[in-house]
């Protein structure tokens, strides 16, 4: 059993949130993973695939680093140089043969670029997978990257992954991730605000059902003066699912007139579903603004009701419920394949 | 922008020293000779050797908190557990020794008895010296003692609640307070009867390198009602002394108690309180706290809501300063149907201090059609100063309304203009938004300690700095 997903400030151990306790048995000496599917809309973009990464140096991660380090078997780098925030896909389908996936992306927006990232993690066959991934991102100055990860991966698997980014001045950097898949998901991302002005947003929505756990963790150092950053994270759980959330801002001295905020919403659709937040604010700065919220519980009645009385049966329409709460972080994925498939998922897993 | 400089608080009347005058001072440390020879100073009965003797056996299993701020600097070895002051308990103030009287007459406690209150228990290091309360509510059944006179009067009483709202187990200060508790109140309200003025007990410790550990213990029968009101304080030594009390609160079905305290521990304080309540059918509890003392402070009330309809409400303030580390906040279980809670948490810290919010809020499976919710703000007044929180929100049923809020950050300019731009000075415009700040809680808190809370927050000017 090893311990995974630690949270940067401890609170009481009865409360079950520090770390989530991960006991499935972690594989070594993979076999290279064959179903990787590159596609990119410019061909301006550099995208070079095994290259050897030799920094596996970050602050955070998931826990499971150093395993990834000795056992990778597939590494993919990014280098924009394109100013046309033109699409680049990266699609890892796990199947019969490709069960493991220990992968190391790194992203780097050259100085001011635009890019389009989608990073798909997809499993149609049945089979227990086993995934443990890094993406590194790096914003250099005045860079706009937008990263879109799905993770779409079947019920019997372990979907593991650490996303670091560190972003210069005036660099955005804007995640949106859908968090499907996996009868455990655990994923760890770290943002270093470092550059004054810079940006980060993280749009996130889950959905959970069965006995599947997912644990976030998600954590922004602010240090740059001016700098912001927003979590959205919506989600909905179903059957004996549970979901811890953690999210932690941290305005270090010295971030001067940052902005942070965090919004979590967790949609309970079974009395067995199981839901822990905790929305850390941590503040060293006197000049800053941190807001958070959090809030659960069951879908309306009375939005049901509404729906209800239009003709819908209640199944039908909790899934709109569902689908409108998830839209404002639907709509910021323009891919319309990508987008589908989310939904088809969305409709799928509802259905169940 | 200008910098504002809030006044650390006036603590004239709290570090008056008294000579450390006792009439006995067990030895320093932990030991289980010194745990039987407190007992024995305090003619224990078998049963409360016994349960002191399996509390430090249990102390010294449990470890120390692995979050919360630093406890490393207290170190037992260096603190005397047991302090009796000169002088027996009494029921009048004149045959209370002069010098304790004179502390409690500059803290107001004669006084508020006599104008606002219908009892005072008033404690000096380890013993209560002063217990009284109006001769009505004796007639009535109340009963509002010390904890010694209870554990030998009410026996049967006291030994079926007696830290078991609180186990021993529960965390290692817990522990430590079951094996060397001493002094307290002890409240026992019949059913049905209703006070209609608060009780009061005040703790003060005087004795430099020593501990206080009170245990008060409340049983508010079916249909009763209570204010209940702590005090605390102490003056300033070089060496950490520590206060690890217990309060245990049983609210029956139907019954109302509210929870008033103001902890204005010195600044060499280590304060590891701890609070719980048990809460039946359709009864409350309230509780307000302002914590605005000690060093460090680890102080999280707990509301259990056992009954269907069972309602708890937190409004608490702490104002850290120089050298203070002050982890505050409420933790709520639900655990019945129907059941609700309103948590309004504010913090201030300036000149170098750590206001840290911590909760949480539990909603089990049972607690269907429950309520929660919760909100809590952050003042910085410096950038020296630091504010955290960090709430825990545990959701088991679907059938919940659950929110929670949180800000953070300093006080708006624009906010500051535009009082300005009504004639106010800049002194009196932050004045205003300070006090403003805290008046939420303020309101919630009997006069006397709202208006000497006021007076606390007295705001100064220092220049504009850009």
């Amino acid at each position: 059993m090893v311990k995974l997903n630690e949270t940067p400030i401890r609170t009481c151990k009865n409360y079950n949130i520090n770390e989530i306790e991960f006991d499935e048995k972690i594989p070594m000496k993979i076999k290279k993973f064959e179903n990787v599917k590159i596609a990119q809309e410019t061909g301006k973009d550099e995208v070079i695939e095994d290259f050897k990464p030799n920094d596996f140096d970050i602050k955070y991660g998931s826990g499971l680093i150093e395993n990834l380090k000795e056992n990778y078997n597939k590494s993919i780098r990014i280098n924009v140089n394109s100013k046309m925030n033109k699409d680049i896909k990266l699609e890892f389908d796990f199947d019969e043969k490709n069960l493991e996936l220990f992968e190391n992306i790194e992203i780097v927006g050259n100085e001011d670029t635009n890019s389009n990232i989608y990073i798909v993690y997809r499993q149609r066959t049945t089979g227990k997978a086993f995934h443990n991934g890094l993406i590194r991102v790096i914003g250099n100055k005045n860079s706009k990257i937008s990263v879109t990860i799905v993770n779409l991966m079947n019920e019997e698997s372990s979907n593991i992954l650490s996303i670091d980014g560190k972003l210069e001045e005036e660099s955005i950097l804007n995640y949106t991730i859908v968090d499907f898949g996996g009868k455990t998901s655990i994923t760890n991302l770290y943002t270093n605000l470092s550059g004054k002005e810079s940006q980060n947003s993280i749009n996130t929505i889950y959905l959970g059902s069965n006995e599947e756990k997912i644990d976030i963790n998600y954590i922004a150092e602010c240090f740059g003066e001016k700098t912001s950053i927003n979590m959205e994270v919506q989600g909905a759980l179903k059957d004996k699912a549970k979901k811890n959330f953690k999210g932690t801002i941290d305005f270090k001295k010295g971030s001067k007139k940052a902005f942070g905020d965090e919004a979590e919403n967790c949609m309970l659709l079974s009395n067995t579903s199981k839901s822990i937040s905790l929305p850390i604010l941590l503040c060293s700065e006197e000049d800053v603004e941190g807001n958070h919220s959090s809030s659960s519980g069951k879908v309306s009645d009375k939005e049901l009701f509404y729906i209800m009385s239009r003709g819908f049966d209640k199944k039908s329409a909790e899934k709109l419920l569902v689908r409108a709460k998830f839209n404002s972080i639907l709509e910021t994925i323009k891919n319309p394949e990508i987008k589908g498939e989310i939904l088809y998922e969305i409709d799928q897993k509802l259905d169940k | 922008m200008a910098k504002t400089k809030i006044d650390d608080i006036n603590r004239s009347v709290y570090d008056i020293k008294n000579k450390d005058d006792y009439d006995y001072k067990i030895k320093k440390g932990l030991t289980r000779e010194i745990i039987e020879e407190i007992s024995r100073q305090k003619n224990d009965p078998d049963w409360m050797r016994e349960f002191r003797l399996k509390a430090l056996e249990v102390y010294n299993k449990l470890e120390l908190p692995t979050w919360g701020p630093d406890l490393s600097e207290l170190n037992m070895d260096e603190i005397a557990t047991y302090v009796r002051p000169k002088g027996k308990m009494a029921s009048s103030w004149d045959d209370v020794p002069d010098d304790i009287k004179n502390t409690f007459d500059k803290l107001g406690i004669p006084d508020a008895e006599k104008t606002s209150l219908a009892g005072v228990g008033a404690q000096y290091d380890s013993e209560v010296v002063y217990h009284s309360m109006k001769e009505d509510l004796i007639k009535k059944g109340v009963i509002y003692t010390d904890m010694e006179t209870a554990v030998r009067d009410y026996p049967e009483l006291v030994r079926e609640h007696f830290m078991k709202c609180v186990p021993v187990y529960d965390h290692k200060f817990v522990a430590l307070h079951g094996a060397v508790w001493s002094g307290g109140s002890f409240v026992y309200v019949p059913k049905g009867v209703k006070l209609d003025f608060p009780l009061q007990s005040y703790f003060r410790l005087n004795s430099p390198e020593s501990g206080q550990f009170e245990h008060t213990l409340i049983i508010v029968e079916e249909g009763a009602s209570l204010h209940f009101i702590e005090g605390c304080s102490a003056p300033k030594y070089n060496k950490v002394n520590l206060h690890a009390g217990c309060v245990e609160l049983y609210v029956k079905d139907n019954a109302y108690l509210r929870y008033s305290t103001i902890e204005n521990w010195s600044k060499n304080m280590l304060n590891l309180n701890t609070k719980k309540a048990l809460i039946g059918k359709n009864a409350q509890v309230d509780w307000v706290s302002g914590s605005f003392g000690s060093k460090i402070s680890m102080l999280y009330p707990m509301s259990v809501l056992n009954g269907e309809g069972a309602k708890t409400e937190y409004t608490g303030i702490s104002f850290a300063g120089k050298g203070q580390n002050l982890d505050t906040g409420f933790k709520v279980v639900h655990n019945a149907p129907n059941t609700s809670s309103v948590i309004n948490s504010k913090s201030i810290s300036k000149n170098g201090g750590k206001a840290t919010y911590r909760s949480l809020v539990r909603i089990m499976e049972n607690a269907t059609n429950s309520k929660s919710s919760v909100s809590c703000e952050s003042l910085m007044l410096d950038d020296i100063s630091s504010s955290d929180t960090i709430p825990t929100n545990d959701i088991r049923t679907d059938d919940v309304e659950f929110s929670h809020e949180a800000k953070i950050g300093k006080i708006s300019d624009k906010t500051i203009f535009y009082l300005m731009s009504r004639g106010i000075s800049r002194e009196d415009a932050l004045g205003l938004i300070v006090r403003g700040f805290a008046y939420p809680i303020s309101k919630e808190l009997p006069v006397e300690y709202a208006v000497e809370m006021n007076n606390l927050i007295n705001l100064e000017l220092e220049g504009a700095i850009g």
